[in-house]
């Protein structure tokens, strides 16, 4: 009997999900790919040489859910590349595609990995199948390991068992077509490009929903009050004398530099936005002259990211001293360039808008 | 009644602006910002991040690439919040300087090319607004804010190289200057 051996997969580039660390088991061996038409992808021949399990086209043979410790998917993020997910079987997209279709909610890190290529592949070095991926495992030895898994993902299971077992009469017609003709070669390149534009179409369609539209709708309920209820002209008299000349933004730049003073005006950029907007409809009133727009962009942002210094250099895997020394000198380096930034971008907007 | 109804008039007024600005905002604005985020987010997904950290290894070295060619790309390629983490190639003692410059850059180049900031992509746009009311293009002030920006992010990163050992000497905690990986 063939030896079995692990392997660990971590997402590609653009992907979403992983690292799985996966080993088939007697009995448990088969690796299926539900690929292009049938065509079989390159990281299938270089699982079975690094696990020596067996592989087997999705499209053309039948294999039983309890028998498959891996699924290999070309899908764009319909319906496929939920299914296996939902079921807790371990899955690989060839595709970039995170979280989507109507399976969405099954698709999460610990059972599904993405964009994955032949690099993304590499022998698990001994890594502990169980403790790298505590989900991913869960089916290697059937019902016994359930065990473990909390009873949510067993409900989970149990209710959708029957749903499913139609699903390879309706690729079989596809997989007619064989495995690797240079035509389905070249569909399956344009495949990859088309979807890694689709995937970022949702990704930036999902920024603009969570991020951009609410702002936008926040701003602009702010100026419609603002304008709306004769506080614009109050402020407006308030914020030209600061604003409205090169000196008052170098002042107002040394307000927001100011450490500590800068923490409480960093979250979310919000101070700087709405100082920003109001700024901008002055100058589209005539109010200030134009050519200020460039040191007033410098001046109501020196405070940024001072609030944010600890997560930043947390992103930076920083050690824990580093944080300690790294606040106050960001807060400090703030204050000291706070002011040039403004004066350099007063100077650079010389002869910007005549 | 009179009253009541120039006070309702008055009420409704504060919503209808806002409404008028919001719709000028969503037709103006969003499609813009979304056909360039998706141009963006493609480009790279097919660059990927694997790329961008070797650039960033080999960027350690020298002041000039580590605060401001490095940052530059990294807020191009992988924006905000994420470019910040390029840092982790960086010695403990430079990471603070990294943050600081990286995350400037957050903003100054998200005029020309907002999907690197887009939820405080209204820093610019607010500004900008006002431009584009003007009849006047937005882009000179955008390009400026961004080479102004190449210019004193790289000021303010090399700037925390000081600072940083400023307050090294008034805590009294040593970081160390060795790349660890």
């Amino acid at each position: 009997m063939a030896e079995y051996n692990a392997i660990k997969i971590v997402k590609g580039s653009g992907g979403f999900g992983g690292p799985l660390v996966v080993k088939p088991e007697e009995g448990k061996d088969k690796l299926v790919y539900i690929t292009g038409g049938g065509a079989k992808p390159d990281i299938v021949d270089k699982i079975v040489e690094l696990t020596g399990c067996e592989a087997v086209n999705g499209f053309k043979t039948s294999v039983p859910e309890k028998e498959i410790f891996l699924v290999i998917i070309d899908c764009g993020g319909t319906l496929r590349c939920g299914i296996y997910p939902q079921k807790r079987i371990p899955t690989i997209n060839v595709m970039p595609v995170g979280k989507s279709g109507p399976m969405a909610k099954y698709i999460v890190e610990d059972i599904y990995v993405s964009a994955v290529g032949v690099n993304q592949i590499s022998d698990a070095n001994g890594e502990p199948v169980n403790a790298a991926a505590p989900g991913s495992t869960v089916l290697g030895s059937v019902s016994e390991s359930k065990a473990p898994v909390e009873a949510k993902t067993e409900e989970k299971k149990d209710e959708r068992q029957f749903k499913y077992s139609a699903d390879k009469k309706v690729s079989q017609t596809m997989a007619e077509g064989n495995k690797g003709g240079i035509v389905t070669k070249i569909g399956m390149a344009a495949g990859k490009v088309i979807n890694t534009f689709n995937q970022a179409a949702r990704d930036a369609v999902q920024t603009m929903i969570t991020s951009i539209i609410p702002f936008m709708g926040f701003v602009s309920l702010l100026i419609g009050l603002i304008q709306g209820s004769g506080f614009g002209d109050w402020f407006a008299k308030l914020l030209i004398p600061l604003a409205g000349t090169g000196i008052g933004l170098v002042i107002l730049g040394f307000i927001c530099s100011i450490p500590f003073l800068s923490v409480l005006l960093g979250p979310g950029a919000v101070m700087a936005q709405v100082i920003g907007t109001l700024i901008g409809v002055e100058i589209g009133k005539g109010n200030i002259n134009p050519n200020l727009a460039l040191p007033a962009l410098f001046a109501i942002n020196t405070q940024c990211a001072c609030d944010f210094v600890p997560v930043g250099l947390g992103l930076a895997e920083a050690e824990p001293e580093t944080v300690e020394v790294g606040v106050p000198a960001v807060l400090y380096s703030r204050f000291l360039t706070g002011v040039p930034r403004v004066i350099v971008g007063w100077i650079a907007s010389v002869g910007m808008y005549v | 009644m009179d009253y009541v109804i120039k006070f309702a008039e008055a009420f409704m007024n504060l919503f209808n602006t806002g409404a008028t600005t919001f719709i000028g905002w969503m037709s103006g604005i969003v499609p813009v910002v979304l056909m360039l985020l998706i141009a963006m987010n493609t480009l790279i997904h097919l660059i990927g991040e694997e790329r961008i950290n070797k650039l960033a290894q080999a960027s350690t070295k020298n002041p000039l690439l580590r605060y401001m060619i490095l940052p530059y790309l990294g807020a191009f390629m992988l924006g905000n919040p994420t470019a910040l983490s390029l840092g982790r190639f960086m010695p403990e003692r430079l990471k603070p300087s990294y943050y600081a410059s990286a995350s400037y850059f957050c903003h100054t180049s998200s005029g020309v090319f907002p999907h690197i900031n887009p939820g405080e992509v209204f820093i610019f746009l607010g500004i900008a607004e006002g431009i584009s009311t003007l009849g006047l293009s937005t882009m000179p002030l955008a390009m400026r804010y961004m080479f102004v920006g190449l210019v004193m992010n790289f000021v303010s990163g090399w700037a925390t190289d000081f600072t940083t050992k400023f307050v090294m000497k008034q805590q009294g905690i040593e970081l160390s200057n060795e790349l660890k990986m």
